[in-house]
This record gives structure tokens, C-alpha cells and sequence, in this order.
């Protein structure tokens, strides 16, 4: 019960020294140290480290104990620990990735499994109707039809391609569902992505949008997208991605139809795409790629807008993007996100 | 009967597992921690915890004391009303520079002891003296309330505030030490010594408490139960002290049975602080198992 | 005593209770509970919780409760906890 020679520290990750120990402790533990960890706390029999636990978002990672402390409770008071440090930061929500050995200790502090791949990685949520509630919510647009189909889209910011993409599947579907990628890590805020997309499908009475929240394409089911690592945990991530979607998503707006647009440049993306496509028509639902749009002698890409602005070549940037998403970037409530783009990149 | 204070078992108070079983170790006080071992964000939890484990366990014979946060936080009114209400034997104040600090507390009892009909003064309250100018008022504290059953020192931060550190001789808090045992015999209440951090040395608390219990303190501060024993062991009386008291104890029969007013032994007078030290010494003997009743008579 | 947030209390730590509990307008109190306990204590568990609740006038909310091994009194002050704290109340009624 008296276990007062064990502490619980947190880690200062500006201090390389410390940041160092805790990366080779999870190397010892087949564990990678990710880049987009935010917190990190390790814990100590007087000096010496014999378990850690990390933070990113909403998302607990990187948990290892030493073998010899398995079994007193090491594991319990590291979740604990960084469940209450969610909470202070007024995160409710958590998730979990990891391998099927600690799934069961996740399940003893109150995760429930809710996807997993191949006994390779589990995705578990604290909320035990967390996944439910969101599907509960997306139950209340559906609407009946022969062809229902989605897309999946970042739009950061929306595009002349973007708009493409929706134009061409609202012509061949009766209502096609938008999930937009809810994840605050692009250049342009959630709300401001959401806005553009409004706009810039206010002329399609077919088209409905949804917020993908935790379940497409978040930091939760997908880390890799944003970490841009290597290829085989991007494609057992976007196949844990897909799985949450056609378990959970499709049936509840009998979606049988998804669309993506072509990806020539991203490695990440591309596998993704290649995923959906193997996957997919698995389910029973169709696939179809639509090549990029063009103008002059490329495709049109998010990238490539963010790359106008950062010159500030408004001419460039005006062949781009439609009218919606250009008086959005001039205008003085987008000046915070220029700065941003010019500073960053 | 003489209270025995050997060790006081400091004791998380957001703590579930430590609460339940505190009173298990043998320490003759446990301590539920409000103050410095909960973080601020869990103050509320833990008095929530301690509240209830009051008003709901069975600590047995075993004294149970509470360490409130101080006045000046935003958590010390809160802790009180709770623990006023929960009736643990005895409220710790940490950190008293001066008797207003004692005053102002017992104020605040007392106003809470009228408004929920316990009688005034059953609270009793211990003083933590962790820093020099309470060190310098120590016996102007120490006699400020008659609810104060005992003044505390606090070495950790102590040390700090003299600007100097712990060592093993503790040189740096004799004059500290020395200063609160005498204001605590001055006022007839016990001193308490601070806690040893290091549980794995073992011979470093058994000289610490040798060396304060020589000092004059009634007892310890323990942090962990293997530190309990330990303690108690140094608080044995030997065979001799022992002999020497139920000696004593013969002396006082002898003098009522003969109507005297005069206690003698050994042709010497046995005045007050001799009997009480014999009474003292028994008590010791019998917590530790080393001296029972039923042997006088053999 | 009405609910205004999410409210959380309490670890998942041995002896303790990790309790989490969300305003809702209507349906009751709803627990969920985990317990390595369930099948001998798990009523009870429910009973002290929901008790809890009902002492302090909260009618409606779902509760999440993740157990391991908690006496009464501990799943008592873990729920007034997360309650007080649900309702974002600093001002305690002891002794009620």
C-alpha cells in the first residue's frame, strides 16, 4: 500500500536531457517517442525510471513499465495520472491507441475497444457510448436515396478543386454526405474551414455536412496522418480509419459510395486513398477517384493556395480558389491565419 | 492515564487505499493530510475523503488528527467547517508564526462548534511550527489556546527559511527543537519532532528519534508504517527504568496506605515530576508489550 | 443542486473509484459500471452512487463509473466530488 518511495514527475520536454531518458525507456519497450506528444510524465523508484506515460490532444500514448513493476499498480496511477491532467486541460473525451498487450489494462480503467486491426492496434475511447452518440447525432440527416454517397476532406482552405470534387459527386448521387476533417492542426482554424465549405456548396441542395469529430481522420484514428510516418503504421492506421467508417458511418446513412480526389503529391494521403480502394468495395462500397482539376500547368491543391498567400500573389491565388474562400482571405478577420501562413511556412 | 504521542503517521488525504487502512501500522496518531501532499486541484476531493472516512470508520484507539491548509489560502475556512463537524481528535494548523494565528483558528471552531451544537472546546487543536518567527513565539503559541494539545515542528521548511538544508546530525535545527520542547514543557502541552524523509535509512531514523526523544520530545512524525516500529522501539523503557517506576508506584501506595503526605524512596523525596515520569515510563512499557499489569502482581 | 458541466472525480487506482458524471435534461440517473467486483458488489455500488446523487436533489444524469475496489464511503465522497464539481459549487453544505 506504502509505496512513498515512488514519484511521479513530469517531464520537461524543452530539456533535452530528460526528453532523451524517457526516448530510450520506450525504444527498451518497442515504443516509438511521437513528435506531436504535448506532455509527458515519468515515473520513478527513487532515481531510477521505471514507467512513463504521454499525452497528445486527447490522446493517451507512448504508456510503458518497466517488466519488474508490472503488476503493483505502476500502470493504473500512470492512466490516472494522465486522465486527470486531461481533465484539468478540459479534455472529457480520451482516446487510445495500442498494441493488443495492454488493451486489457486500458479496459480495467474504463476504455472500451471501439476498432482494431489485425491484433496489431486497438482504438479504445473512455466513453463507454461515445461513438454511439456521434452516429446517434449523424442518424438525424440521413436522407433515402439510390446513390448516397461521401467524401472525406481537410479543406485547408477550400478550393476550386474542392468544389470540383462535390460538384462532380452531386451530379451522379442523390445526397452526398462531407465529412470534414475536424482536427485543429491545419494552417486554417475548424471553423473557418467549416465556413468556406458551407460557401462553397451553398449552390448544391444535395450536399450535407457533417463535422468528423473524433472518427475520421483525427488525431484519435489516424495519428499518422498528421505525424506523416512511415508507410506501414499509415496504412494500418487508414485501415483502422476505414473499419470505423464503414462499421459505424455507413450504415446509419446507408452510404454506398465514397469519393476521392486523386492525390499526385502526398505520400500519406495516397496510401490512404489506396486503403479506401482495397477496402471499400470489400463492404460493398463503391469507389470512385476523380483526377484533380488543372489549372495551367498543374492540379489545384490546398498547398498550392497556401503557397500564393505566403507570396501574397493574389492573381495566382484568385485562379484557385472560388470567390467564396478569395473574400474570406482578404478580408480582416483572416488576417490572424495570413500572418500565420507567412510566418510558418 | 498518560496519552502516549510516539509517532504521528502522516497519511495522504486523497489517498482511498492509505485512509482505509492508517490505524492498521500501530502508530499511536495518524494524520490525514489536507495541506502539502494534496495538489490544488484536489482539495476539495480530499476533504470530501477524509470527511466521510471520519464520520464513517472506526479508527479504534488510535488518535486521529487532521493537517488543514492555512487561513491564508483559499482552502483553510473550507477544511474546518468540514473538519469541525467530522470530529477527528485533533486540527493541526501548519505553518504558526504567532498566537493571533492560533486565536483566529480557534475562533473559527468555536463559532462552528456553536452553530452545529458540539460542545465549545471539544475540538482540540496541535500547532506546526515550521519557520523562525514561530520559532521565536514558540511558548507565547504554545500557551494561546487550551484546546493546543501539542506544538509541532516542521523541519522541511524550516531549514529553507533559516537558509540552510537538512543533514543527519540535524545541528541546523537544534537551537529550533530545543526552543519548542522547552515552550512545550513551559506550557504543559507535548512536542512533537518533524519527519525523517529517507525511509529506506533505517539507522538514520533510529538516531534521529534517540536524539529527540534525549531531546525531550514526546515523539515523531513517521511518514511510512516501517518507520512506526522503528520509532516505538527507541521509546521502550529498559528494565531498569521500568523497575525503577513500579518502585516508585510501591513508594505512592505505600505513603497512601501509611496516610502520609510525604511519598519517600530509598530515604529521598519523590516529588511531581518523578511520579509522572514513572507513570510515564509504565505507559511506555505496556504499548510496546515489554511491561503488563498482571506481572506486578507475580 | 443543478448540474451545469461534466464533472470528474476520483482515480483508477486500488481502493479508489474514478467517477464521471453529465448533466442530461431528462431519462433519470443512468450508471454504467465497471467493477472487477461486479457480480457481488455492483448493485451496491450503483445504490451509494445513485443515493449520493439523490441526497443532493440531481435527478437526471448519466454516470460513468470505472470501480476498483472502493469501501462506501470513498464512492460517497468521489460522487459528492465530481457532483460539486459538475455543478461548479465551491460552497459546501457539511453535516446534511
Amino acid at each position: 500500500m506504502y509505496k512513498r518511495d515512488i514519484n511521479i514527475r513530469t517531464i520537461n520536454l524543452g530539456r533535452n536531457s530528460e526528453k532523451q531518458k524517457i526516448i530510450m525507456f520506450l525504444k527498451d519497450h518497442d515504443l516509438l517517442f511521437e513528435e506531436d506528444i504535448d506532455y509527458t510524465i515519468g515515473v520513478y523508484q527513487e532515481d531510477s525510471l521505471i514507467g512513463t506515460g504521454s499525452l497528445s490532444g486527447n490522446v493517451l500514448k507512448c504508456i510503458a513499465v518497466n517488466g519488474e513493476f508490472q503488476g503493483e499498480g505502476i500502470f493504473n496511477k500512470i492512466i490516472s495520472q494522465l486522465i486527470n491532467t486531461q481533465y484539468q486541460r478540459g479534455n472529457m473525451h480520451l482516446f487510445v491507441f495500442t498494441g493488443p498487450e495492454n488493451k486489457k489494462f486500458f479496459e480495467d480503467t474504463g476504455f472500451r475497444e471501439i476498432s482494431s486491426v489485425d491484433d496489431k492496434v486497438s482504438l479504445l475511447e473512455n466513453d463507454p457510448k461515445g461513438i454511439e452518440k456521434y452516429v446517434e447525432n449523424l442518424k438525424r440527416s440521413k436522407k433515402e436515396g439510390a446513390i448516397i454517397s461521401s467524401i472525406v476532406m481537410n479543406c485547408n482552405p477550400f478550393t476550386l478543386g474542392h468544389q470540383y470534387l462535390i460538384e462532380k459527386a452531386a451530379k451522379s448521387s442523390d445526397i452526398v454526405h462531407i465529412f470534414l476533417v475536424w482536427e485543429d492542426r491545419s494552417l486554417f482554424p475548424n471553423d473557418i474551414r467549416l465556413k468556406l465549405l458551407r460557401e462553397g456548396t451553398s449552390h448544391l441542395d444535395n450536399v450535407i455536412i457533417h463535422k468528423g469529430e473524433n472518427y475520421i481522420i483525427s488525431n484519435s484514428t489516424f495519428p499518422s496522418y498528421f505525424l506523416k510516418e512511415e508507410n506501414t503504421v499509415v496504412k494500418t492506421h487508414a485501415t483502422l480509419d476505414i473499419k470505423l467508417f464503414v462499421e459505424y458511418i455507413c450504415p446509419v446513412l446507408g452510404i454506398n459510395k465514397r469519393f476521392v480526389g486523386r492525390e499526385p503529391n502526398d505520400p500519406v494521403t495516397n496510401e490512404y486513398n489506396k486503403a479506401i480502394m482495397k477496402l471499400l468495395p470489400i463492404y460493398n462500397i463503391q469507389v470512385e477517384e476523380i483526377p484533380r482539376l488543372t489549372v495551367g500547368e498543374g492540379v489545384i491543391s490546398a498547398t498550392k493556395v497556401r503557397k500564393s498567400i505566403k507570396e501574397g500573389n493574389m492573381e495566382s491565388l484568385k485562379q484557385l480558389v472560388p470567390m467564396t474562400t478569395y473574400k474570406y482571405i482578404v478580408s480582416d478577420d483572416a488576417k490572424p491565419v495570413i500572418d500565420k501562413i507567412r510566418k510558418d511556412m | 492515564m498518560v496519552k502516549l504521542r510516539r509517532t504521528m503517521m502522516y497519511v495522504t488525504g486523497n489517498n482511498p487505499a492509505n485512509i482505509m487502512d492508517a490505524h492498521l501500522y500501530g502508530s499511536d496518531s495518524i494524520m490525514f493530510d489536507l495541506e502539502d501532499s494534496v495538489s490544488i486541484k484536489e482539495k476539495d476531493a480530499a476533504r470530501f475523503l477524509v470527511y466521510n472516512a471520519l464520520t464513517t470508520m472506526d479508527y479504534g484507539d488510535t488518535e486521529t488528527v487532521v493537517r488543514i491548509n492555512g487561513l491564508d489560502t483559499p482552502f483553510g475556512r473550507d477544511d474546518l467547517e468540514a473538519m469541525v463537524r467530522a470530529q477527528p481528535n485533533v486540527i493541526r494548523l501548519p505553518k504558526t508564526e504567532t498566537p493571533e494565528d492560533v486565536l483566529e483558528v480557534e475562533r473559527i471552531i468555536q463559532e462552528i462548534e456553536e452553530k452545529v451544537g458540539i460542545e465549545v472546546g471539544t475540538t482540540k487543536m496541535m500547532a506546526a511550527i515550521e519557520g523562525p518567527l514561530g520559532a521565536m513565539n514558540a511558548y507565547e503559541i504554545a500557551k494561546s489556546s487550551k484546546r493546543l494539545i501539542g506544538i509541532a515542528i516542521g523541519a522541511e521548511d524550516f531549514v529553507t527559511s533559516i537558509k540552510t538544508t537538512r543533514s543527519s546530525e540535524g545541528i541546523e535545527i537544534l537551537a529550533a527543537r530545543s526552543q519548542i520542547v522547552l515552550a512545550a514543557r513551559a506550557a504543559g502541552i507535548y512536542a512533537l519532532d518533524t519527519v525523517f524523509s529517507d525511509i529506506n535509512d533505517d539507522e538514520g531514523f533510529i538516531n534521529e528519534t534517540k536524539l529527540i526523544k534525549q531531546l525531550g520530545f514526546d515523539g515523531k512524525s513517521v511518514i511510512h508504517p516501517r518507520q512506526v516500529s522503528l520509532a516505538h522501539e527507541v521509546y521502550t523503557p529498559t528494565d531498569k527504568e521500568i523497575k525503577n517506576a513500579l518502585r516508585v508506584l510501591d513508594a505512592i501506595e505505600e505513603a497512601e496506605r501509611s496516610g502520609s503526605g510525604v511519598i519517600a524512596l530509598d530515604g529521598k523525596m519523590i516529588d511531581g515530576p518523578i511520579v509522572d515520569r514513572a507513570y510515564r515510563v509504565l505507559e511506555l512499557a505496556k504499548a510496546t508489550g515489554v511491561y503488563r499489569e498482571e506481572d506486578q502482581n507475580e | 443542486m443543478e448540474l451545469k458541466k461534466i464533472g470528474i472525480a476520483g482515480t483508477v487506482e486500488s481502493s479508489d473509484i474514478s467517477i464521471i458524471i453529465e448533466p442530461t435534461d431528462k431519462g433519470g440517473i443512468e450508471i454504467s459500471l465497471q467493477s472487477a467486483v461486479m457480480k457481488q458488489f455492483g448493485r451496491q455500488i450503483k445504490e451509494v452512487i445513485e443515493e449520493t446523487m439523490k441526497s443532493k436533489g440531481v435527478k437526471n444524469a448519466t454516470v460513468r463509473a470505472v470501480d476498483k475496489g472502493a469501501v462506501d464511503f470513498v464512492i460517497k465522497s468521489r460522487t459528492l466530488t465530481a457532483l460539486y464539481r459538475s455543478a461548479d459549487i465551491d460552497e459546501y453544505k457539511w453535516g446534511e
